[in-house]
């Protein structure tokens, strides 16, 4: 018979709430939860499993430890940073630009609308008909109704007579 | 509490920057070189890259000193530059760059280590076999996942100093982490 507080812990593998699992293995899970979830992964085979196989990546990941830094690389970064302390104002002023720190520098969404806009004005000049090309429209009032006539008769004419 | 204690001083020390001290400059190139470096290693496998990269972000750093605010943590900060360099590199250059040299680098960086502790040779060969493998899953990883686990693991970033650097949501880092994880379960499972 479960206890009310086994009760409290949906599976979380079930309920795609991997958090507390992540937590659990990485040892960052709340104090409070931590009981709970152990005795959660008492019963439930599934998170038993996904706990184990967590920690078995967790300490594969562990023998991985990647190369000591140079030893001059101080050196080389004080060294950049006085040749750029060097170089003009306006240059200087353009690294920041062009290199910003953040992902998303301000003149980004500047420059896609600039690009908009110009492929919409190209557009707009391509697309728009020129006014002295445009068909003229016949107009009703300068129709004369007697050469309308005439050429209805001269077509009456060519036409073979029915027998 | 350590973790606040380490973001009061890491802004503390920014803002010094910000008004000319470059000794805490210094201080914050110290504190925070080899996670930057190590985590841009693990990113693009390949040490001369890391290190080019990580003076990118460095200087980057100082270049903005004058603009700084400490609206967030010092580390988000660090992290969301070298996680947008990293990505950059593995977008643009990857083809490029190839990948002969990283695997030289990772020999030469492996070899380094075992000669310290002194094994014999099949502890060697064991320890090259498993650490090839625990890479290799790492760089089959799509570049959003890897650099979300390497913060994750190594970096003990939270989940929202994760999202802030991806430039995405928790719930998403919480995802990517989750699909990242289960791939890496399913490939490194009988490493143990």
């Amino acid at each position: 018979m479960k206890t009310t507080r086994e009760k409290k812990m949906t599976c979380p593998t079930k309920t795609n709430n991997a958090e507390i699992l992540m937590d659990y293995c990485a040892g960052t899970l709340n104090p409070a939860r931590v009981d709970e979830f152990v005795q959660h992964i008492q019963t439930c085979d599934g998170c038993r499993r996904a706990v184990e196989a967590q920690r078995e990546v967790w300490g594969a990941l562990d023998g991985w430890t990647p190369p000591q830094v140079s030893a001059d690389f101080d050196a080389r970064l004080y060294s950049r940073i006085a040749r750029e302390q060097a170089a003009p104002l306006w240059k200087r002023w353009w690294l920041g630009v062009v290199n910003p720190a953040g992902p998303h520098p301000f003149w980004k969404p500047a420059v896609g609308l600039a690009a908009a806009c110009a492929v919409l004005a190209v557009g707009f000049l391509v697309r728009t008909p020129n006014p002295v090309d445009a068909p003229k429209q016949i107009r009703a009032e300068n129709v004369d109704i007697e050469q309308v006539e005439r050429t209805l008769a001269d077509l009456d004419m060519l036409t073979p007579s029915r027998l | 509490m350590e973790a606040v204690a380490a973001f009061e001083r890491d802004a503390e020390l920014m803002l010094r920057v910000r008004e000319g001290d470059d000794t805490s400059f210094a201080l914050l190139l110290e504190r925070h070189r080899g996670p930057v470096v190590h985590f841009l290693y693990r990113m693009v496998l390949n040490q001369a890259i890391s290190e080019e990269l990580a003076q990118e972000v460095f200087l980057r750093v100082y270049r903005s000193r004058a603009s700084y605010e400490p609206t967030a943590k010092f580390t988000t900060w660090l992290f969301r530059i070298a996680t947008h360099l990293a990505l950059n590199w593995i977008r643009d250059g990857r083809k490029e760059k190839g990948n002969e040299s990283l695997n030289d680098d990772f020999v030469e960086g492996m070899e380094r280590q075992v000669a310290d502790r002194q094994p014999t040779v099949e502890q060697e060969l064991l320890y090259e076999v498993k650490l090839q493998e625990v890479r290799q899953a790492i760089e089959e990883l799509p570049a959003k996942q890897r650099a979300a686990v390497l913060m994750h693991k190594y970096e003990e970033l939270e989940y929202s100093q994760i999202a802030r650097a991806l430039s995405c949501s928790e719930s998403a880092v919480k995802s990517l982490l989750f699909r990242a994880y289960q791939t890496l379960r399913e490939r490194l499972a009988h490493m143990a």
